[in-house]
């Protein structure tokens, strides 16, 4: 009847709800398959896919996001969990950074993004390291069991992100803390425009002659688009429980790190 | 000097205890029972049973085996 989409409500058959793919409207059941779908052909390549769309920002940004966790150095235990962190990018800089006690999960939905990953892990850092593969809105992990939880261009994947932003609270034990990187809404005028026509010509038609999968490009160009701007992801983080809510804009806001606190 | 080529079961592939020790079914939240033999973790409640994979749980409905028809 109505064309209310931004609710929870799971329809079981029938009227099924749809939900973005990029800009094309998928049931929402399928949506996730996609998502998949697309990661399991562009994670070997990912590293160049992120180096294309942030014209190689996301590696500095990365380093801020692991600066801004600022993890313990010394040899008490403190466990981070990176969510769709198949490639390892987070997990490395964190095990860097943090002392003897650090400890990485690696999670991520997509198989073969964690084999990606887990190719590139220095064999030093392997036993900090452990890996699981799951979904984002279905952890699991015990209530309270993680110190530290991150999430790197992931979160806009994710069918339903206030399901993800819950299940990063439960998890999390009282005390912990959530840093979330993602694309966001460029804050600069002249900057907006000129990303805007970077992003939708330049990345496919790039990932086309690299991959030759300029759909999957496609889509993950169109899902930063629909991902909410840097307030209104704010507030969701807030209705999710988290306290000390803020952020921070990278690189004019073509990206943002938000940051928050189960108490 | 032997690193890998070991049979199944080999550390490499075994799941970290300190992970098995938080880990739960990811759709009742209940616990787990950890089938060494068959690299499965069992929920009785959803019925189902997740695999481990090179020492990899597999923690997605989808990919998990139904006890119901074993």
């Amino acid at each position: 009847m109505t064309k209310n989409s931004s609710t929870t409500g799971s329809g079981m058959s029938g009227d099924s709800p749809t939900t973005r793919f990029g800009f094309t409207s998928v049931p929402e059941r399928e949506r996730q398959t996609r998502v998949n779908q697309v990661f399991a052909k562009v994670a070997r390549r990912y590293d160049l896919m992120n180096d294309l769309m942030s014209g190689g920002l996301h590696r500095l940004w990365k380093n801020e996001l692991v600066a801004w966790l600022n993890p313990p150095r010394g040899v008490e235990s403190y466990t981070l969990l990176d969510v769709a962190g198949g490639t390892g990018d987070i997990a490395r800089r964190f095990l860097a950074a943090s002392g003897e006690g650090g400890r990485c999960i690696i999670c991520d939905i997509s198989g073969e993004m964690l084999q990606a990953g887990k190719d590139r892990i220095k064999a030093g850092n392997a036993n900090r390291i452990r890996y699981l593969q799951a979904n984002a809105e279905f952890l699991p992990l015990a209530a309270n069991s993680v110190d530290a939880y991150t999430i790197g261009f992931g979160i806009r994947n994710v069918t339903h992100i206030d399901h993800a932003l819950s299940e990063a609270y439960r998890v999390l034990r009282p005390g912990g803390r959530f840093l979330c990187l993602e694309f966001s809404e460029v804050q600069v005028p002249m900057l907006d425009s000129l990303y805007d026509r970077y992003s939708f010509t330049a990345i496919p038609a790039i990932g086309a002659v690299v991959t030759g999968d300029a759909p999957s490009y496609r889509y993950l160009v169109e899902s930063i688009r629909n991902f909410p701007d840097q307030d209104t992801f704010a507030e969701m983080t807030v209705a999710a429980g988290f306290e000390r809510v803020s952020y921070r804009n990278l690189t004019g806001g073509i990206a943002a790190i938000h940051s928050g606190w189960k108490i | 000097m032997s690193d890998t080529t070991d049979k199944a079961g080999s550390a490499e592939n075994r799941v970290d205890p300190k992970l098995l020790e938080i880990l739960v079914c990811p759709v009742t939240k209940g616990t787990l029972e950890y089938d060494r033999d068959n690299q499965e973790l069992i929920s009785r409640e959803a019925g189902l049973a997740y695999p481990i994979r090179d020492g990899i749980p597999i923690m997605l409905p989808d990919e998990a085996r139904k006890l119901d028809d074993a």
